[in-house]
């Protein structure tokens, strides 16, 4: 399929031209369409990118640019120095896009601990009114990895923090929120479990006991492995063996009737006697 | 100092805290909004029951009065949601092309875009860039599928206005909610299973056996045609809508050769020469397929209400010829016999199902009342009578539920003469009061009911 097709492109064309060549035809309900609104320009492809040296060409000037913004060096040190918070799931489900209109970077983390006494102002200079406005919207804030680089971001360009500075600043607020909300869930379990509440395996348990059912399978495939390799070696074996040894080799797990045992029992392939034959040149010479 | 709180120095508070944080926020935040006690004068019930209800003592419409009154008096109370992303509501109420912001585009993933490996040179002028160090992929520009779905909206806008049928075609998986439902607004038609090669080339083979109509301009049926449509071509699309192009390959070749203009999602892997007005955004992204189609959808919808309208004033745009001689005469009846004739059979069929339902409804009671032969077989046995005696199965199903509130609940069956509406009302205050006198007589201990007003002081009481 290396050449192209260009009919999609040419209908109009092609149409006007039958219409042209026939008598008594009324033109397709499409063609008035299509003539207002014309197909657009097709296997364009714009320079996209400046040649480094002025003189030269380069053959990567059509080629898309790579976007990259101010947080991905802040994305990169904090994820490098936090691998966990990449564990952590994430919601990447939208609403209507607009996200930014919402969330105000301008406020700490941790505002949900800032609540500030009655009749007194928080060191942000907020009472508790201004404090309940705020919390209206930014309480909806998910707080995490993202959360910290906006923030240190927004006190990048803000205030004249030093980066390093910046970057304590946001992520001690995420700690102090994180370690918080962690304790409260602990007290929250305690207190519920206190009052009759049970909770069911968590997921340190439940790893547990997949681990333990794997090892169960696992066994069983072993046993069954060993044995078939014994009954491998034990056939291949051909030394010489003493009577007790010879007793040994007989295998367990041959079900055979207690008669027929006796006919071989004393005809054994690798025993001194070796086995009685029982046909062939020692029977008929 | 030690402050003290001079509202109260123990106990409970003298006056229940406010649900809002305080006063004064309402006034801040709520800038021109009433208060919440304006906010229910303005949504209390005006006129709760409906003015088309003709028979008031039936039972239905007295529960649907009902039903009214309760949510008229009930609709404001509760918290009010925001609104936000319910994933049926693009099939059920799809974007209209003027509702598509970029931001609704990035939102439903029409971005993102293939490995930068597997793209399309061709795609070079809709990318935006490429994002990411390890696995870099494409991201498309937003403005740039804002502005080619808004062309493909006018395009299908002036086909459907023009009387053009439009075949929507979507083969993946989940896709065909979409694919139907912008068929359906369009006036058009669907396909979500496999393209069968040949259906336009060789459609007489293919499609032959497919039922045709012929209509008027106000899309009403003209009989009379019954012995000509059978020898007619099958019926060719006059726009075809491509929501996965690269797997329908042959479909958009086969329009190419009979001259039917495309439109189709170009992902970043897409070779856009295949379709005559591309829009490049995100394929394989359900929800970004549903935006595009719903868009399309709703300007075939434009399109057809402009063409029905101007049919009513009497304009109508010249269709290509069709090949169809005038209607000979007494076809027109015969058709129509044949229809009515359709009509009945189905009918026939479905009285036919329903007797089997109440047949296996009976076999099921017989079996039952084998099984519970010591429990209450008189109910069992009057029940079956009923059925015998030719009532249907929803009647007697209802009996018997009405017999075993009798017998589990002290049912009074005077009590029934009430209807629905009627019994299960919230009283009056006067009715309350009758009721409470009744209990009085009845012996009922007064110091378990105090109202309000006569309480002495108490001093546990808030």
């Amino acid at each position: 399929m290396g050449r192209l097709n260009h009919a999609a492109s040419r209908v109009h064309t092609h149409a006007t031209q039958i219409l042209q060549n026939t008598r008594h035809t009324y033109p397709p309900p499409w063609l008035a369409a299509i003539q207002t609104t014309p197909p657009s320009e097709k296997l364009v492809r714009p320079v996209l990118k400046r040649t480094q040296k002025p003189g030269k060409r380069s053959s990567r000037i059509f080629q898309p640019v790579n976007i990259t913004y101010e947080e991905d060096k802040l994305r990169w040190e904090y994820f490098n120095d936090h691998p966990w918070e990449l564990a952590r799931p994430r919601v990447v489900l939208e609403s209507d896009g607009r996200d930014r209109e919402k969330w105000d970077w301008s406020v700490e983390l941790d505002v949900a601990l800032n609540r500030p006494r009655m009749r007194s102002k928080d060191p942000f200079g907020r009472t508790g009114l201004a404090w309940e406005m705020v919390m209206e919207k930014q309480a909806a804030r998910p707080l995490n990895g993202e959360a910290v680089i906006q923030r240190q971001h927004h006190l990048l360009t803000h205030t004249s923090l030093t980066p390093a500075a910046a970057y304590d600043k946001a992520r001690k607020e995420l700690y102090r929120i994180r370690h918080f909300r962690e304790t409260e869930r602990r007290v929250a379990r305690e207190e519920a479990q206190a009052v009759g509440a049970f909770f069911g395996p968590g997921p340190l348990e439940i790893g547990m006991k997949l681990e333990d059912k794997a090892y169960e399978n696992w066994k069983e495939w072993a046993i069954k492995e060993t044995a078939a390799l014994k009954q491998i070696q034990g056939s291949a074996y051909t030394g010489v063996g003493t009577e007790e040894a010879e007793e040994e080799m007989t295998p367990d797990f041959v079900e055979e009737s207690p008669e027929e045992l006796e006919l071989v029992k004393e005809s054994l392939p690798g025993s001194r006697k070796g086995q009685e034959a029982r046909g062939g040149a020692a029977i008929h010479p | 100092m030690i402050i003290r709180s001079l509202l109260l120095r123990h106990g409970r508070r003298a006056l229940p805290k406010s649900t809002t944080p305080s006063g004064t926020l309402r006034r801040r935040t709520l800038t021109g909004s009433p208060s919440i006690q304006q906010q229910e004068q303005q949504q209390a019930p005006k006129n709760t029951l409906p003015s088309e209800i003709r028979d008031p003592t039936d039972r239905i419409a007295q529960d649907f009065a009902f039903f009214h009154h309760q949510k008229a008096h009930t609709q404001h109370l509760g918290t009010t949601v925001a609104s936000h992303y319910r994933p049926h509501e693009l099939v059920a109420n799809p974007p209209r092309p003027q509702d598509i912001t970029l931001e609704l585009l990035m939102a439903s993933q029409a971005h993102i875009g293939h490995a930068t490996s597997l793209w399309h040179p061709a795609n070079a002028k809709y990318i935006f860039g490429v994002r990411g160090q390890h696995d870099p992929i494409h991201i498309i520009s937003l403005d740039v599928t804002a502005a080619y779905l808004r062309r493909a909206c006018k395009i299908i806008k002036g086909v459907t206005a023009r009387g053009g049928l439009v075949l929507f075609v979507g083969t993946r998986e989940g896709q065909a909610r979409a694919v139907v439902r912008a068929a359906e607004l369009s006036g058009g038609c669907h396909l979500f299973t496999k393209w069968i090669a040949g259906s336009i080339t060789n459609g007489q083979q293919i499609l032959g056996a497919c039922a045709k109509k012929v209509v008027d301009e106000n899309d009403v049926s003209i009989p009379g045609f019954g012995d000509q449509l059978p020898l007619t071509a099958a019926l060719k699309p006059d726009l075809v809508v491509c929501l996965n192009p690269l797997e329908n390959y042959t479909l958009l070749h086969e329009c190419g050769l009979h001259n039917i203009p495309t439109v189709g999602i170009v992902d970043t892997d897409v070779n856009p020469t295949w379709l005559t007005y591309p829009i490049p955004a995100n394929d394989d992204s359900l929800r970004s397929v549903q935006v595009i189609c719903g868009a399309l959808g709703r300007a075939g919808e434009e399109g057809q209400k402009t063409r029905l309208a101007r049919a009513r004033q009497g304009i109508v745009v010249r269709m290509p010829s069709h090949g169809l001689n005038p209607p000979t005469d007494g076809q027109a009846e015969r058709d129509l016999e044949i229809e009515e004739r359709a009509r009945l059979a189905e009918v026939a069929v479905q009285e036919e199902l329903m007797i089997e339902a109440e047949a296996a409804a009976v076999e099921h009671v017989r079996q039952r009342r084998a099984v519970k032969d010591s429990e209450a077989p008189d109910a069992e046995l009057a029940e079956l009578a009923a059925l015998e005696d030719g009532g249907s199965v929803e009647a007697a199903m209802f009996d018997r539920s009405l017999k075993r509130g009798q017998d589990e609940d002290e049912y009074d069956a005077e009590e029934d003469t009430l209807q629905s509406y009627e019994r299960d009302r919230p009283l009056s205050s006067e009715e309350l009061a009758e009721a409470l006198a009744v209990d009085e007589q009845s012996g009922f201990d007064q110091d378990e009911f105090v109202s309000p007003d006569d309480a002495p002081e108490r001093s546990d009481r808030v």
